[in-house]
């Protein structure tokens, strides 16, 4: 106990530390430069060989040098200057040069809380059950880590020293879980305190805001996921799940955008918020509602995709005049919403002017087979919009129109004229561009709007899973009676596009390899059913633990607990963790109060008796040394105490004394102390009896 | 048992005051060592009363007496005698040496080489000598005084741990106080005295009392008391070496001892705290104080009744 032990890791400790940093950087070489890790191995490693005498600590010049370069090679990485990747990289650089001077316990707890500290950080790229599971693997070892590098002295064999490190690191992190599941469900959700720059690492991925043909086709090949929703009562029919993303109204010959001009997103909320048709109730409502709640994948967009209309909505969402939902901020972790759509709706009873303008516009003196072609199918139908409608359709079916992913380039001019006369072949954007130039053409109102069709219905779930090749494109026609009406001029072409799902139709299209896998998967249902089944996982995984968001919890606590208000929850959490700390202090013995034998309860209240009159007895001094201390002071009080120090003595240190008369007289003779009065001087303070005089 | 024993005692220690002025604690520990059955180190300058001290207390005990001035060049041969042939009776007889003898003062011990040294300290520990294949037991009782000049005089041989270890307690005089000294200067020699002075104990009646001593009573409040000192003088941060269970007896049985010479049945903390020093002082060993002062400075860290806990 006295030695002063030796506080340097150990050759052991430092593998346990290689280890543990493996495992922390490893999932960061997926977004950060690779090479840091490298640098961490090759730190530990002259570290190690400092350890076995091969080599020297490193002087502060070469530190110096080390870490300058590895700043450059950061700089050279071409992260951005402002970023988190670049403060964590930065951070990571800190982590793998630190075993470089891991010398002394604190060094390497330095290193492993730094560790755990990564664990977290790890969880701003990415939020999936496997990053959780592995996050508990990463503290598994770090622990274990912790306890390795402490000095001991051990017997066993280094496989069974591993063996019980890890043991007991699985055993702390276990502990550990009753705990984060009290913080997980209780702790108040809070807005973050401040916003992170936007991670280059993670992409604008999803629809596009603007519509070239040729954009769409790039997109129909992901096979990533876009949002997950669950309905409520009913599942509606796969034809009807337009999943409405972005209304675009503005063509320019050859893209279609959302409004003549750029906007970021602030003026552009600006800019839709600014009509708000739902305040003027400009709609009729009809028809039941769908209700269903969609959690949607971080795309870097604002963009939400819900079913036309959806009227009601909860979730810190925007709604637009366009009738569409937008996020309030940039998705950059899961989006929930609970809707509901009432698709029966009259939507725009009135159109307003600015819409009707954006809604009619056509690029200058462009197409103009088109226009001819638009004009003549109006005359022929009478200028009636149903049967115009019916003719564009018609026209499409019949005629040898090809749905496909691959067209061929339309050039820069002229575009509808070189797709509706001359190649004839595109997919859906080809189709709903071409559809509103013809409606538009002859005054009608019309737009495109852009989103996603139908989704993967997993049975294990219950719930839909719309992927990035579901993304689709249709048209919305306005008439004065019906308000916009949805048409899928791609059905007309391509019907099992809708029917049947754009997995099934790529399938035809992208030759054998995708055709053998889904023959494999057709042919081992349990392939398909365990797929189903994990994705069902990562869904609840996503929408319970990732998406247990203020709202969630409120509900949860609501279940539970019944009404409550914030300050109850407050009260709760705080108690619940004071009540934590009282019984961990207990536990550690804290406010155990030393168990006193008789004659130490006698001295404390002798001590105490006496500390009121002056005297104070240090803790080495006999009562019998106290006694005479004090006579020479206070004859009365002195020759009380020498009557209990002789007590006392024989109380204590006499086995032949009889306890039970001794401790009464003791206890006497406190009392007598206790009242007994001090004199100054020779003077009594108090006046005394006659006979207690004449003693003294 | 006290109450016959104590006058006896007491007689023993005023023949002793009067011949060792003003030292009354040093002279009570002094007979404590010699009832005890321990060996006495005397630590002190040249001409404080050492010899006077070992002398007196043989005499007045009723002891055999030899004092042996420990040289540089003294053998063991000097210490424990020597064989030597017989031409009458044509064997080796043994001729025994000043070891053999019941009060022996060693004076001047850590003037001696370790050898001449190490072989008085085995005879104080098998309290027997062996020659030629033959064990010669010393008398009863045998009880060594060493005195030991300062360890910073030159020409000293410094005494091992291990060695104080088998003294009992050590002791030093120290100068006498003024009165006293006074007293001595106007005349009253303590030597002169030391010749008048008249056996109180006899031999058979120190054996008696030696053999009291461990059946003196010690309750477990006191043991606890013993056992926060030893604790302490392991553990403390300025403490090097820590009593040894050797050391913690030696405690215990002048403790003892202490509390017979005092008349009671029964030991006291009081007897623990008046003995500690003397037998702490030159076992233990700090990192930045002499044993002594450390011993003195643990005394007064340590709770008497443990209501506090131990510092």
């Amino acid at each position: 106990m006295g030695c002063p032990m030796n506080k340097t890791i150990t050759y052991s400790g430092m593998l346990w530390l290689l280890a543990a940093q493996f495992v922390v950087m490893l999932p960061f070489t997926l977004y950060l430069p690779w090479w840091l890790i490298p640098i961490m191995v090759a730190s530990v490693i002259w570290r190690l060989r400092v350890l076995k005498g091969y080599s020297a600590q490193p002087n502060a010049l070469v530190k110096t040098l080390l870490v300058a370069m590895g700043v450059g090679g950061l700089v050279l990485s071409g992260l951005p200057f402002p970023s988190l990747d670049l403060m964590l990289a930065v951070l990571l650089l800190g982590f793998a040069f630190k075993s470089l001077e891991v010398v002394q316990l604190r060094d390497g707890v330095i290193v492993i809380f730094l560790g755990y500290l990564l664990v977290a950080l790890h969880f701003l790229y990415t939020q999936e059950i496997l990053a959780g599971a592995y996050g508990l693997l990463g503290m598994t070892i770090l622990t274990g880590a912790l306890i390795g590098i402490q000095p001991a002295v051990t017997v066993l064999n280094p496989f069974e020293t591993v063996r019980s490190h890890l043991k007991l690191a699985t055993l702390m992190v276990l502990q550990a879980i009753p705990l984060m599941l009290i913080i997980f469900f209780l702790a108040p959700r809070l807005p973050p305190l401040w916003s992170l720059p936007m991670m280059p690492g993670q992409t604008k991925t999803g629809i596009s805001e603007r519509m070239t043909p040729g954009d769409i086709a790039d997109l129909t090949r992901s096979t990533e996921l876009a949002f997950r929703a669950t309905f409520k009562n009913t599942r509606p029919p796969q034809a009807q799940l337009y999943w409405r993303g972005l209304t675009l109204n503005y063509f320019d010959g050859k893209t279609w955008q959302q409004l003549p001009e750029d906007y970021d997103f602030i003026n552009f909320k600006n800019q839709v918020k600014g009509e708000y048709a739902l305040f003027n109730k400009n709609f009729e409502l009809r028809g039941d509602p769908i209700e269903y709640e969609a959690l949607y994948v971080p795309s870097g967009q604002p963009w939400l995709f819900t079913l036309t209309p959806t009227l009601n909505v909860e979730g810190d969402v925007i709604r637009a005049a366009d009738y569409r939902v937008m996020a309030n901020t940039i998705t950059q972790s899961p989006a929930l919403i609970k809707a509901s759509s009432y698709p029966q709706t009259i939507r725009d009873t009135k159109l307003t002017h600015t819409m009707r303008h954006l809604a009619s516009q056509l690029p200058q003196g462009s197409d103009p087979r088109t226009h001819e072609l638009a004009q003549r199918w109006w005359r022929e139908s009478g200028q009636n919009v149903e049967r115009y409608i019916k003719l564009i359709l018609h026209h499409f079916r019949t005629q040898e129109f090809y749905y496909t992913l691959s067209p061929p380039l339309l050039g820069d001019q002229n575009t509808i004229d070189a797709f509706l006369f001359d190649s004839r072949k595109g997919f859906c954007s080809h189709y709903a561009g071409s559809f509103v130039f013809l409606m538009r053409a002859v005054g009608i109102p019309a737009r495109v709007v852009v989103g996603y069709q139908g989704g993967k219905w997993n049975e294990q779930g219950n719930y839909l899973a719309v992927y990035q090749y579901d993304a689709h494109a249709w048209v919305e026609v306005w008439q004065p009676e019906t308000g916009w009406v949805e048409y899928d001029p791609t059905t007309a072409v391509a019907p099992s596009r809708v029917t049947e799902g754009s997995d099934a139709f790529l399938a035809q299209e992208e030759g054998l390899l995708r055709q053998s896998f889904r023959a494999v998967q057709n042919n081992l249902p349990w392939l398909s059913s365990l797929s189903q089944q994990l994705d069902a996982l990562q869904y609840q995984w996503q929408r319970w633990v990732v998406g247990y968001d203020h709202d969630t919890q409120a509900n949860v606590l609501r279940k539970w607990l019944g009404d409550f208000s914030i300050t109850t929850l407050t009260l709760v959490i705080l108690s619940v963790f004071v009540a934590l700390g009282v019984l961990w202090g207990i536990w550690l013995g804290l406010w155990r109060k030393p168990r006193l034998t008789l004659e130490q309860s006698l001295m404390h209240e002798l001590d105490q008796i006496l500390a009121k009159k002056g005297f104070k007895r240090e803790p080495a001094q006999t009562v019998g040394d106290f006694a005479q201390q004090v006579s020479s002071k206070q004859a009365d009080l002195g020759k009380l105490l020498q009557q209990f120090a002789q007590h006392f003595e024989s109380l204590c240190y006499n086995p032949m004394a009889n306890k039970a008369d001794t401790t009464q007289q003791l206890k006497r003779l406190l009392k007598q102390l206790k009242k007994a009065p001090i004199t100054q001087l020779g003077r009594k303070i108090a006046p005394l009896k006659p006979s207690r005089i004449s003693e003294g | 048992m006290t109450a016959t024993t104590s006058p006896l005692l007491n007689a023993a220690l005023n023949a002793l005051n009067q011949v060792i002025l003003g030292k009354a604690h040093t002279v009570r520990l002094a007979l404590t060592c010699l009832l005890a059955e321990g060996h006495l180190l005397l630590e002190d300058l040249p001409g404080m009363g050492k010899t006077t001290l070992a002398h007196a207390l043989a005499q007045v005990c009723g002891l055999e007496y030899k004092r042996v001035q420990f040289t540089s060049d003294l053998l063991p041969a000097d210490l424990i005698g020597a064989s030597i042939f017989d031409p009458k009776t044509t064997t080796f007889q043994f001729h025994r040496g000043p070891l053999f003898t019941q009060v022996l003062l060693a004076d001047e011990l850590n003037r001696t080489t370790p050898k001449a040294q190490s072989a008085l300290l085995e005879a104080m520990e098998e309290k027997q000598i062996s020659m030629d294949g033959k064990s010669y037991p010393l008398p009863k009782p045998f009880f060594v005084i060493a005195t030991q000049n300062p360890q910073s005089q030159s020409g000293t041989f410094h005494l091992p741990e291990s060695q104080l270890d088998r003294f009992l307690l050590r002791i030093s005089l120290g100068y006498p106080d003024p009165a006293v000294e006074r007293a001595m200067l106007q005349g009253r020699n303590g030597r002169q005295l030391l010749l008048q002075l008249k056996p109180v104990l006899s031999p058979a009646e120190l054996k008696a009392l030696q053999h009291l001593v461990p059946q003196i009573k010690m309750t477990d409040a006191l043991l606890d008391y013993i056992q926060r000192l030893i604790a302490c003088t392991r553990e403390h941060e300025r403490c090097q070496v820590g009593l040894s269970p050797r050391g913690a007896l030696a405690l215990v049985r002048a403790a003892q001892s202490w509390a017979l010479l005092q008349g009671r049945g029964f030991v006291l903390p009081e007897d623990v705290q008046a003995v500690f020093v003397a037998v702490a002082g030159h076992r233990l060993v700090g990192r930045h104080e002499q044993g002594e002062a450390l011993a003195r400075l643990l005394l007064s860290q340590v709770d008497v009744v443990g209501v506090n806990r131990a510092a």
